[in-house]
């Protein structure tokens, strides 16, 4: 009798407790991105975090895109906080011009995580956690991709090199290009940097800026771009230019940044997935609302990747 | 009844209709769509829904009289961000070392200033030239821009100040300090158009330029004026903006003469001049709000949003021409 009882009374409580787990489980996680459609990588993301917050039954999930406008971003922070969502996930479309906004969302009691490029210093107060890739040590290992390369080649000497980087004021852009300008010059310090012009992770962007470097300068031997897309512009410009011998090195390894690799005409990049990125998203984000205790900065790795290892990486899916 | 007052009330009143329209539409929409709890009629997201109409705004108030004048102003965007550019920037200038927060006043008049000059610049080659505007401030645009650029390369120009911020955000009667810009700039323009000859001046040149100078109108100067007021408002309009964000990307507010001139044209101002009001103008501007608002709210992605504005731009053109085909035909009978 009092073991009947007692087990009804625990089944009961049981019960309670994993009902009311469920409720206070189910969580509104809102993401507003930087520009989705903008390149495949973004467009992957999307799809990814779309696939990984479906895939989490506790998981509501609020998918926004600022379409690149800083305004538009902080006006779906303000909404996001106006529907009372419990956690909001922000790819910065500018890394400071977001803080007053993330500010606002702390102030309302709602964590904020930070994906795939850092907001500036002064709004870390206000942030939860950073998930998201180390863009200063891509950049470092870029420059040693190339830097290795030119020495293979015995041209480290006299090299010459010209950069193109991502859209202006993107934090992902200034890191990357900071690593691989701090670096290029410690480990070839003879290799000279003869240009740097932005071309705003758009393709045919980088192809125009690409067509006017090979129009000025008649002795290019190394490009890098802040990502494959950018590369793949580039490498198009100097393939239709008749300009042969060029080593083009990328950071974030798209598809088609992989295949050119394949055929032997860019040499490497940066092997980051979209779908890792999304993922540590959102699950810094379920984490971070379940009271674990991360560190502030939670980077994925992101490996070198060049023609010699390619086949140690599958293609991207982006 | 007089012809052409059915189509003249149906072409005033079509705005507030559409805003009615969505209005309605989302907040159905919304109950099976939106994940959130709150509805989208909640008086928290209407005040937002001002607030953040007033970047484009109170941009469209000028961009109302300009094209009332027959003209177009496409540097807009430019303007705002070099605007924004002065502002953030010149706090950090050492002349004002020592000035504390009062520098963020003088901040404010640098940037304002600079509209006003790049606005007078637009206005003098329209006047002295005699190129049609749409080609100088397409100019202007480009070159506006390239100054941007200039100033500090592919940076972005920051300067955090939270008194500023604090101001910026503040909310006084309900309303966000962004709002109270907006309805004040709403007001005085309203004045402007609809209370002084200046107003009744740009309906007669936009309706009939040569009759205007007949009649005694210096034209030059008119458009010169309103090129100014145009380049004030994009730069106030940067100035509030990013008196709240603190921080301007070189390529900030491109495309916002485009968004202008939608919610502008959506207000039932005529492309061709002559016909407009600021208050249906206002009523596109929270039109567009309305509906970036709403298609988020229920789920919708960006690119549809602008699918959904662009088609609706259309409908909008398509309307109005019909409307006045039909109001001029009843006039011939």
């Amino acid at each position: 009798m009092n073991y009947r009882k007692a087990l009804a009374a625990t089944t009961a409580a049981a019960a309670l407790t994993i009902g009311s787990a469920a409720v206070a489980d189910t969580m509104t996680i809102g993401i507003t991105q930087n520009n989705v459609g903008v390149d495949s990588y973004q467009t992957t993301y999307e799809k990814a975090f779309i696939e990984a917050a479906e895939a989490n039954e506790n998981v509501e999930a609020v998918v926004l895109d600022a379409g690149g406008d800083v305004a538009r971003q902080i006006a779906q922070m303000e909404d996001l906080i106006q529907q009372e969502v419990d956690a909001i996930i922000i790819w910065p479309t500018n890394g400071e011009a977001v803080i007053p906004a993330v500010r606002k969302a702390h102030n309302a009691g709602i964590p904020v995580i930070v994906t795939n490029s850092n907001i500036a210093e002064q709004g870390f107060d206000f942030v939860a956690s950073f998930s998201g890739p180390d863009n200063i040590t891509q950049g470092k290992r870029s420059a040693e991709i190339m830097c290795d390369k030119f020495k293979d080649m015995g041209i480290a000497d006299e090299a010459k090199v010209v950069h193109i980087t991502g859209q202006p004021g993107y934090t992902t852009a200034i890191e990357r290009a900071k690593g691989f300008d701090d670096r290029l010059p410690e480990v070839c310090p003879n290799v000279e940097q003869i240009d740097k012009q932005p071309g705003d992770w758009n393709r045919e962007k980088s192809q125009k800026v690409m067509e006017a470097f090979l129009v000025k300068y008649d002795d290019i031997d190394g490009v890098y771009a802040g990502d494959d897309n950018m590369g793949v512009g580039a490498l198009n410009a100097a393939k239709a230019a008749g300009r042969e011998g060029i080593i083009f090195v990328g950071a974030t390894n798209f598809a088609v940044g992989y295949e050119a690799m394949e055929r032997g005409e860019y040499w490497g990049s940066i092997y980051q997935s979209p779908v890792d990125d999304a993922k540590a998203a959102l699950k810094t984000a379920v984490e971070t609302l379940e009271g674990k205790d991360l560190p502030f900065l939670n980077y994925f790795d992101t490996p070198k990747i060049t023609q010699d290892n390619m086949g140690e990486y599958d293609k991207p899916v982006f | 009844m007089q012809a052409g007052t059915l189509s003249k009330y149906l072409k005033s009143g079509a705005i507030w209709g559409f805003i009615v329209f969505e209005l309605i539409f989302f907040s159905v929409a919304g109950e099976f769509l939106s994940v959130s709890d709150k509805a989208f009629m909640d008086a928290d997201n209407m005040l937002l829904l001002f607030k953040q109409s007033a970047p484009i705004g109170i941009i469209a108030m000028g961009m109302t009289i300009v094209m009332v004048n027959g003209n177009i102003d496409l540097s807009v965007g430019a303007t705002y961000a070099l605007a924004a550019i002065v502002m953030l920037d010149s706090m950090t200038w050492s002349i004002f070392e020592g000035m504390g927060d009062a520098v963020i006043f003088v901040a404010w008049g640098l940037a304002l200033l600079t509209g006003v000059v790049l606005g007078a610049i637009n206005g003098i080659i329209v006047w002295k030239t005699g190129v049609d505007a749409f080609i100088v401030t397409l100019g202007a645009m480009l070159g506006y821009r390239g100054l941007v650029f200039m100033y500090n390369g592919e940076q972005p120009t920051s300067h955090l100040n939270w008194t500023l911020v604090d101001f910026a955000e503040a909310q006084f009667l309900g309303l966000h300090t962004p709002t109270w810009f907006l309805l004040i700039v709403t007001a005085a323009i309203w004045f402007l158009m609809n209370r002084t000859v200046h107003g009744r001046n740009a309906y007669a040149i936009g309706n009939n330029r040569e009759a205007a100078v007949n009649a005694g109108i210096r034209v030059g100067p008119h458009m010169m004026i309103n090129f100014m007021i145009i380049g004030f408002l994009a730069a106030l309009s940067a100035v509030v903006f990013y008196s709240e964000s603190g921080s301007v990307n070189p390529n900030d507010g491109e495309l916002y003469e485009l968004w202008v001139i939608t919610a502008v044209v959506l207000g039932g101002t005529k492309l061709t001049g002559g016909a407009g009001s600021i208050i249906s103008t206002f009523g596109g501007v929270v039109a567009i709000q309305l509906l970036r608002k709403g298609l988020a709210h229920v789920g919708a992605d960006t690119s549809t949003v602008n699918l959904v504005i662009g088609l609706i731009l259309i409908a909008v053109l398509f309307l109005d021409r019909q409307l006045n085909v039909k109001g001029k035909e009843e006039l011939k009978v």
